[in-house]
């Protein structure tokens, strides 16, 4: 970490070169400062323990409809001068872009403290202490443990000569454990801006006793099942939902599942989906890459589709207001702070009321296969478990999945009524319930 | 640079650490990209920095910095091995690194042109000529072009005597292009997907690939598949899988699982762990005799290719399988001293603020000895797909599904009407002992993986991957929704 002060010196120094050279130029200075500490471990032992310290500075030089970038990590003058020059240089070999109206003139954006001491000095020992806690659990049930326990601190700021000006800092921690048998697995995985919320030794209990629970899996046939999903599940669907297609710039290419089906009813009503860099339920980024605020968005609400989410650009084409989600110094508007209401039924009672349905904790490798419906295809991973007459009957080996996930959240039976932070990687991170869904279609199994 | 790299080396064993390395690394890389007839992307980045890696009592810490200074290098220096200590508070058993490694030399990757003294109005004028190209053709709704240039030069010494020095070149370019309408969605992509080719070269390995001179063609064909027929749903047949294809399907279901660390549990919480188990090594039948792989770090322009890996073990060629039989794996110094074996130098770090994972290196389908011409006259009916789509596999390397850009049906020895939406799915042994015939070296490519997902903190490795044109029988295909 450096610092408020440090960070607004070199943001300034970067605008200050770009004044004092030639004239009818705007520039924007972004920063991401990140210290990671993160340890490792796989068969109940450390066996990769890093820290990781690195500072990028993204300039953006425009001169009307052009704009060129460089990024550069030597925040010296005389870096921070050639980077500077470089974007120049880059936005010279642009030919005008009509659709490019400069940069963003954003309002100062929110105050989210989101900075805790304790997270930022959680120090090897500390975290050995969190894993040795963890792998002990596992150790003691002859079982095998691996996963990770992470902590930093990530400052971001922003400054243009358009009037951008915003910093913010900000802790992150996490713990994942998968806890393995011989042939059965369990998962979990805890996030937040402060580590005393991140209990590992309780997510080492939830990961090994699915595992304990998931010994001896039978194969059952591929086909139709209602299936009740872990919030891990829905944090993976709507991580592809993200990817695929609630971003303007996928929509405008064509691209993106909201394409043909925004302003309907495409979703069950129960379903309603925001971003939101602010709400401290979350892993707050309250402003983007350009320094706009996140606004808070809604993409679904009570099942009907109602918008993606943009930067000032794909803003700029349509005539409406950045909501302030441009991820990084490149590439389109990602929502990146993503809700999911909640509903009324706790996880148990979405189980009691399946006949016959298939209780899946998380997936793995989605991939698209159609970008109309978001058709896509992955595996069901660590602890998949046959619902029969209410209650989990027995564990299942693995099932390859091929589903539209627009059609599964139109098929919205029920949903949790606690959520769970997923903090995946640092900035983007989702809020989301349990989810029962009718008639997911899955098309193989593993061996 | 010298005193650099023995001050935190000396420092390292000072403080208590049995075994140091330290990689020092500068990154600078050209990016270019033009979308819809917009220049969207000129970017120059440069990453500079170094990381050490420490050993202490057996145990592995590491730490990074940007900041190139003596007073930096003593503090990243104290703090891997403190770091090497916490790790030691969960004991276990010692990492045993095998023989010493005391390499010395230089490698530059040779390339013709140096990719960074082109002008860039020269590579925008290209991708602009594609674009314009692909733009012409009616029914697109949306184009890309893209070139990038990296340049990683890279000292490495350790603390048994290594120092090596390497500028490594890579060069790559690709367009795509999507089409919309009849309720589809279809994308085209040129030389390779998603995006672009790449591979260890200069400037002359983007020339070679023609971009505007395919252009048309792949616009045309995008618009094509929205009303071509669909791949026939949930049928048995015989597939003729096309290079670029293959080289993905080798990456996903060879490359990553001959992994030894993911074999030996290392990635079992994220990328999952392997069906070929140590056992398995030199007794099981992975595929047909039709098929050998082979591991190396030495055929341009492959993006596995240079002079040392990252533990300073030089570059070498390993065959992972023969005539169908299993017998090899990709391994560190430490993986490989766990089955008493010595490294074959595949460890491999994105950056200098990560540390070296078990990696690719070019993992390749060797050639056979058919013309694709002959192989589609020899096949009686089945499908002939090429350039992916989209993959996923499980985490054991054994279910798989892909989907590829384009389909032709073959009948009768011809190929046939274009299908869209093909897919494909099996599982990895079944499907490559059900191979009966590889292409020859005429149809054989390099082709290049540069975003392959490993590690946590992420890493995103490079890999190069040759394959031909190869039939397989009995595969399902047409798993849609």
């Amino acid at each position: 970490m450096i610092g408020r002060e440090a960070c607004e010196a070199v943001l300034q120094c970067a605008l200050e070169i770009g004044d004092s050279r030639d004239g009818g130029w705007d520039t924007e200075a972004y920063l991401v400062v990140q210290n990671l500490g993160l340890t490792r471990f796989a068969a109940n032992m450390i066996h990769q323990n890093v820290s990781h310290g690195n500072a990028q500075l993204h300039i953006r030089a425009v001169e009307g409809h052009r704009q060129g970038r460089s990024t550069t990590n030597d925040l010296s003058e005389s870096g921070v001068a050639k980077a500077v020059q470089s974007a120049r240089h880059n936005a010279l070999l642009m030919p005008e872009d009509p659709h490019f109206h400069g940069l963003a003139s954003p309002d100062a954006p929110s105050q989210v403290p989101t900075f805790d001491v304790a997270t930022a000095e959680f120090s090897p020992a500390s975290r050995a202490n969190a894993v040795a806690l963890a792998c002990g659990k596992a150790a003691s049930l002859g079982l095998e443990s691996s996963g990770f326990c992470r902590s930093g601190v990530q400052e971001t700021a922003v400054m243009s000569t358009n009037g951008a000006r915003a910093y913010h800092a900000s802790t992150f921690a996490g713990f994942l454990i998968t806890v393995m048998s011989g042939n059965s697995a369990g998962w979990s995985k805890g996030g937040s801006w402060r580590v005393s919320e991140v209990d590992a030794g309780a997510l080492a209990d939830e990961a090994i006793a699915k595992a304990v629970d998931g010994q001896d899996p039978r194969a059952i046939e591929p086909g139709e099942y209602t299936v009740v999903l872990d919030s891990y599940a829905v944090d993976d669907l709507l991580n592809a939902l993200s990817r695929y297609g609630m971003g303007a710039q996928t929509v405008q290419e064509g691209r993106s599942w909201m394409n043909g089906i925004l302003d309907t009813q495409a979703m069950s009503p129960l379903v309603s989906i925001w971003d939101d860099g602010t709400d401290m339920a979350g892993w707050p980024t309250p402003f983007d890459a350009e320094g706009v605020p996140r606004r808070k968005t809604h993409i679904v609400q009570d099942g009907m589709l109602k918008t993606p989410v943009h930067n000032s650009y794909t803003a700029g084409k349509e005539g409406v207001a950045s909501t302030g989600h441009q991820f990084s110094s490149g590439g389109g508007p990602l929502a990146a702070n993503l809700f999911m209401a909640a509903g009324k039924d706790p996880l148990e009672q979405m189980i009691a009321s399946t006949r016959l349905g298939l209780y899946i904790t998380r997936f793995h490798y989605i991939r698209l296969v159609q970008n109309r419906g978001c058709v896509v295809t992955g595996m069901t991973r660590d602890g998949t478990f046959l619902i029969e007459e209410g209650r989990v009957s027995h564990p299942v080996k693995d099932l390859r999945f091929t589903q539209s996930f627009v059609d599964a959240l139109a098929n919205v039976e029920a949903v949790g009524s606690e959520r769970k932070l997923c903090l995946n990687e640092v900035g983007f991170a989702t809020c989301v319930p349990a989810l029962k869904i009718t008639g997911f279609n899955f098309t193989g199994v593993t061996v | 640079m010298d005193e650099f790299l023995a001050r935190a080396l000396d420092l390292a064993q000072v403080e208590g650490a049995g075994y140091a390395d330290i990689r020092v690394v500068r990154t600078s890389q050209e990016r270019y990209g033009v979308r819809n007839g917009v220049v969207d992307t000129v970017s120059f980045d440069e990453s500079f920095g170094f990381g050490v890696r420490v050993l202490v009592d057996g145990y592995w810490g590491f730490a990074s910095s940007h900041d190139l200074t003596h007073s930096e290098v003593d503090r990243v220096t104290n703090l891997a091995v403190q770091i090497g200590r916490a790790s030691a508070r969960l004991g276990g058993d010692r990492v045993n690194l095998g023989p010493p490694v005391a390499s010395r030399g230089t490698y530059t990757t040779p390339i013709d042109v140096d990719p960074f003294t082109v002008a860039p109005e020269e590579k925008l004028s290209l991708l602009m000529e594609a674009d314009g190209l692909m733009g012409g053709v009616k029914g697109v709704r949306s184009r890309q072009g893209n070139l990038i240039f990296i340049r990683e030069e890279k000292t490495f010494a350790n603390t048994e005597g290594a120092l090596t020095e390497q500028t490594i070149y890579e060069a790559g370019g690709g367009v795509q292009v999507t089409a919309a309408g009849h309720g589809e969605v279809q994308r085209r992509s040129y030389p390779q997907s998603p995006g672009r080719q790449q591979g260890c070269a200069g400037w002359e390995y983007v020339m070679a690939m023609a971009l505007p001179s395919h252009a048309e063609r792949v616009a045309s064909e995008a618009v094509a598949l929205l009303t071509a027929d669909q791949c026939p749903s949930d049928k048995v047949t015989t597939v003729i899988i096309g290079g670029a294809q293959l080289a993905l399907q080798v990456h996903e279901s060879c490359g990553h699982a001959v992994e030894l660390d993911r074999v030996l549990g290392a990635e079992a919480a994220f990328a999952g762990t392997s069906f070929l188990t140590p056992e398995k090594l030199g007794g099981f039948r992975y595929a047909s005799e039709h098929v050998n792989i082979t591991a190396d770090s030495i055929r341009l322009p492959g993006l596995g290719a240079f002079g040392w890996d990252d533990e300073g073990v030089p570059a070498q060629s390993t065959p992972i399988v023969r005539s169908g039989e299993f017998t090899g794996y990709l391994m560190s110094r430490e993986t490989a001293s766990k089955l008493g074996m010595t490294s074959n130098g595949c460890m491999r770090a994105a950056s200098w603020n990560r540390i070296p994972l078990v990696r690719m290196t070019n993992v390749s389908l060797e050639p056979g000895d058919w013309t694709l011409d002959d192989l589609i006259a020899d096949t009686d009916d089945g499908i002939y797909m090429e350039m992916n789509r989209s993959w996923s596999i499980d985490d054991r390397r054994y279910n798989f599904q892909f989907g590829t850009e384009m389909g032709r049906e073959i009948k009768k020895g011809n190929l046939g009407r274009m299908l869209r939406n093909c897919t494909y799915t099996g599982i990895t042994p079944e499907f490559w002992n059900s191979c009966d015939a590889v292409c020859d070296a005429d149809h054989w490519d390099i082709w290049g993986v540069p975003h392959c997902g490993k590690g946590q903190p992420g890493q995103l490795g490079h890999t190069g991957h040759g394959a031909a044109p190869a039939r397989f029988r009995n595969v399902r295909v047409g798993v849609l929704r």
